[in-house]
């Protein structure tokens, strides 16, 4: 499964690496960084992600 | 972006202050930010929305009421365990858990209920041509969705919109005075979340309370009970004041522009989003952001000590010239920058969906049936400062009769 954000709407808010932390993270600039590629077992903590973003900037693409 | 111009000293504790006025847009124009007695006032688009994002920020309400003589008792005992101040793991862990509860999925399936009652209401003045917006409609509305949402009795809505505003008070500069008051609402809040908290779990619902109680992962970082009812009071304090002045402060800004009224209902879902985005950009209720340098830091060309108040000014920040296009209007077709009226980062107003979807539905049903709005000269306007509304606020208007 794939995680996709749109940097263009991202505020970087970091709700998603409150809800997903081991997705979703701030770089040393805190710039928003995320890991794409994610397993089943995750799911639950990255579409929290998806809902928690106030900017809905993030989208799951099951591609399995 | 640099200005020659020196920081000016703006006076935000006066009664004449306003937000929106000569005084502050020259000193937007002077520098990027002004003194105030209260720390710094942050002016410019860009300048707030990096700082709001900065890491050497952190929320700044945390010492308000001991800064304001109250260390002990309901209140601040309330007040230091509630998620607005709490910073890092115990933040963190209570947001995750609450989250879900406040997703845009859950809020959309409830905007029937929104839009009955925004109907319900209206149909009650209609026919005066006249209205007290504020009590007759703001309150009531605002009141009685958190009411639905927490599933309160609807009919007790007056005395809940009473305990918030007196909790609200413990934010004034006055807490100390009414403090007695403040510490017996919060008590009361105490008992009535209890008792809610215990009828769910008897009788489980699939409402707000019910996802919260549900919040349960399958490990040790669930919510505790005192951390049930620390949300209960918070959502009560700050789901009713923000929502119901906004609602005041939108149809004030759309009376000045009857042409973006008309278009709103003409095509209510398809502008229904942009008006509350434009309302909160141009006439937020939060009038600035708090935070609080976190460690000492740089910016431009000021040294930022640790400890320093930073107040981001959303109306000014969201009506920069450098940023927007004719920045004080009202523009529903417009692109615009997103604005910070729900602040940002990990504090970012957990219930702005809320806000955003009812706020929306009340905009749309009243521009489909009432036009002309004039807002009266009488208005009972709160200080221009940190949260602001109207406790009082006639106003006349037509019955619109049809929408081509």
């Amino acid at each position: 499964m794939r995680i996709d954000v749109n940097m263009s709407k991202c505020q970087n808010h970091g709700q998603c690496a409150i809800s997903a932390p081991g997705h979703f993270w701030f770089d040393e600039e805190g710039r928003l960084s995320y890991r794409s590629e994610f397993t089943r077992d995750f799911l639950d903590d990255v579409e929290d992600a998806m809902d928690a973003c106030p900017m809905q900037a993030i989208t799951v693409v099951d591609d399995e | 972006m640099s200005k020659l111009g020196t920081p000016v000293k703006l006076d935000i504790a006066s009664e004449e202050f306003r937000m929106n006025s000569k005084e502050v847009r020259e000193a937007r124009d002077a520098h990027w930010y002004a003194e105030t007695d209260w720390g710094i006032a942050v002016l410019s688009y860009e300048d707030n929305t990096h700082l709001l994002h900065s890491p050497y920020m952190g929320q700044g309400s945390a010492k308000w009421p001991r800064q304001h003589g109250v260390s002990s008792g309901q209140f601040h005992e309330w007040w230091s365990q509630n998620l607005l101040v709490l910073e890092g793991d115990d933040h963190h862990r209570i947001r995750r858990l609450v989250n879900p509860a406040f997703s845009r999925r859950k809020v959309r399936a409830m905007e029937p209920k929104f839009e009955e009652l925004a109907r319900e209401l209206i149909g009650s003045w209609i026919h005066r041509g006249e209205v007290d917006f504020a009590s007759e409609f703001a309150s009531p509305y605002a009141t009685r969705i958190l009411c639905m949402m927490l599933g309160i009795d609807e009919s007790d809505w007056h005395h809940i919109q009473e305990l918030a505003s007196t909790i609200g008070l413990g934010l004034g500069v006055h807490v100390g005075d009414h403090i007695a008051s403040i510490d017996a609402a919060v008590n009361e809040l105490t008992v009535y979340a209890e008792g809610l908290i215990t009828e769910r779990e008897a009788a489980p619902t699939d409402d707000l309370l019910g996802t919260l109680l549900g919040a349960n992962r399958e490990d040790d970082r669930s919510l505790s009970r005192q951390e049930l009812v620390n949300i209960v009071i918070l959502l009560i304090f700050a789901g009713i004041d923000t929502t119901r002045h906004q609602l005041s402060l939108s149809i004030d800004s759309f009376q000045k522009q009857p042409d973006q009224w008309d278009k709103l209902a003409r095509h209510p879902y398809h502008y229904a989003e942009r008006a509350v985005e434009e309302a909160l950009r141009v006439n937020p209720i939060g009038r600035w952001v708090t935070r609080e340098a976190t460690e000492s830091f740089q910016h431009r060309e000021r040294w930022i000590e640790e400890g320093t108040t930073v107040h981001l000014y959303t109306l000014t920040g969201g009506t920069d010239p450098a940023e927007f296009n004719n920045p004080c209007d009202i523009d529903l077709d417009a692109e615009r920058s997103p604005h910070f009226a729900f602040g940002g980062g990990v504090h970012h107003c957990l219930g702005h969906f809320v806000a955003r979807t009812d706020i929306g539905v009340a905009l749309a049903a009243l521009a489909g049936r009432i036009t002309n709005v004039r807002v009266g000269a009488d208005t009972d306007w709160l200080p221009d400062s940190g949260n602001t509304g109207a406790s009082y606020m006639p106003i006349t208007f037509e019955r619109r009769n049809s929408v081509e």
